[in-house]
């Protein structure tokens, strides 16, 4: 058995295709839990831990604080965490983004306002960072900067916070 | 008298009648010459019947293309989105449910952006360039409309009045293989 179809007409088929499939993919009405249901599948956890740690020249390794915020968002949303101190604010915002070949792109950017304790004079460093990541994978953000031998502040405490991004996984 | 070598010839095909044929018959007895002639076509005639038939299909078909090249066409050649094509069934079955799918990745690929979705260009200079398509509005509406907001994104964490924070340099961020603590 033979089907004979004429050629012109495969275009206009694919054509229909198309245009069917659109009109699935954009219907106006869409039902809010199947949405939701669909922003969930692609939805990510991300964690931001802020810990304070001793001083370089202390043996001790166990930071002296910590605190740790786990937030729900969707790529391209995103979740912005403030640390609030005696004379330092920290704002991190990072939004992550799903790149082609299923990574993450983290975008965060960080501010930091500081007074200085000996002339109160307020300080404000902003910046901005691209960095794309795998699930689970830590990155580390150092708003004031990252202590080293080199360092000539001494007997300080370090402030660092890390952030880690993984599929968001329900709960059975 | 000798007969006309085209009665000799159908006396030996056979084709002569009884008293001719026996007259023709008691001639070419008494006649060297007849003899011989008739002797020299039973001679060909043996020669043909051994003679294998050559093979003509080959050659026939060669020629038989050679001439339908070149004969015109009656018909006058159709555009190519107007030319009929034959094909099997299962296999125009197959070919629509391929264009269904190739359809359907399009629409797939055309609306993705719906999603938060990012593309990054390595420049060759070393730049990097960030293309963002990220339709908000429907986004924005949904969470609203499940009670999300703005605010609810926004943690704030309160570090201990104790902890006096200096800087030490100007902010960073990486992957945290880049910042290994050395052990002491």
């Amino acid at each position: 058995m033979r089907a004979s179809v004429r050629s012109g007409i495969v275009p206009f088929l694919l054509a229909l295709a198309v245009a069917n499939a659109n009109g699935q993919a954009q219907g106006t009405e869409t039902d809010p839990k199947e949405a939701l249901q669909e922003l969930l599948s692609k939805a990510l956890m991300v964690t931001v831990s802020a810990r304070i740690l001793p001083p370089d020249d202390t043996q001790e390794e166990t930071p002296v604080w910590n605190a740790e915020s786990t937030k729900l968002t969707i790529p391209g949303r995103s979740i912005k965490v403030r640390l609030d101190g005696d004379n330092v604010r920290i704002y991190l915002i990072c939004t992550p983004y799903l790149q082609d070949n299923g990574e993450v792109l983290l975008l965060a950017q960080g501010q930091v306002w500081f007074t200085e304790p000996q002339d109160n004079e307020n300080r404000y460093v902003s910046t901005f960072y691209s960095i794309p990541v795998s699930y689970g994978e830590k990155v580390l953000f150092f708003p004031l900067g990252v202590s080293s031998s080199d360092s000539p502040q001494k007997n300080h405490f370090n402030i660092e916070l890390e952030i880690k991004i993984v599929p968001y996984e329900k709960k059975p | 008298m000798c007969p006309d070598r085209e009665i000799l010839s159908a006396y030996f095909d056979g084709e002569v009648a009884a008293p001719w044929g026996q007259e023709i018959a008691e001639h070419v007895a008494g006649c060297e010459r007849c003899r011989a002639w008739l002797a020299g076509m039973e001679g060909t005639r043996r020669a043909l019947a051994d003679e294998q038939v050559p093979e003509w299909r080959v050659p026939m078909e060669r020629v038989r293309r050679r001439i339908l090249v070149h004969v015109p066409s009656e018909r006058p050649r159709l555009p190519v989105w107007r030319r009929q094509v034959t094909l099997p069934v299962p296999v125009a079955i197959l070919a629509a449910a391929l264009l269904l799918i190739l359809g359907v990745s399009l629409a797939v690929v055309a609306t993705r952006q719906d999603m938060g979705y990012i593309r990054v260009t390595k420049a060759p200079a070393g730049g990097t360039e960030y293309q963002f398509a990220v339709p908000y509005d429907k986004v924005e509406a949904l969470l609203k409309s499940v009670g999300g907001s703005d605010a609810n994104i926004e943690s704030v964490m309160t570090i201990p009045k104790n902890v006096k924070l200096v800087p030490v340099g100007e902010p960073r961020m990486g992957k945290a293989a880049e910042f290994l603590r050395k052990k002491p």
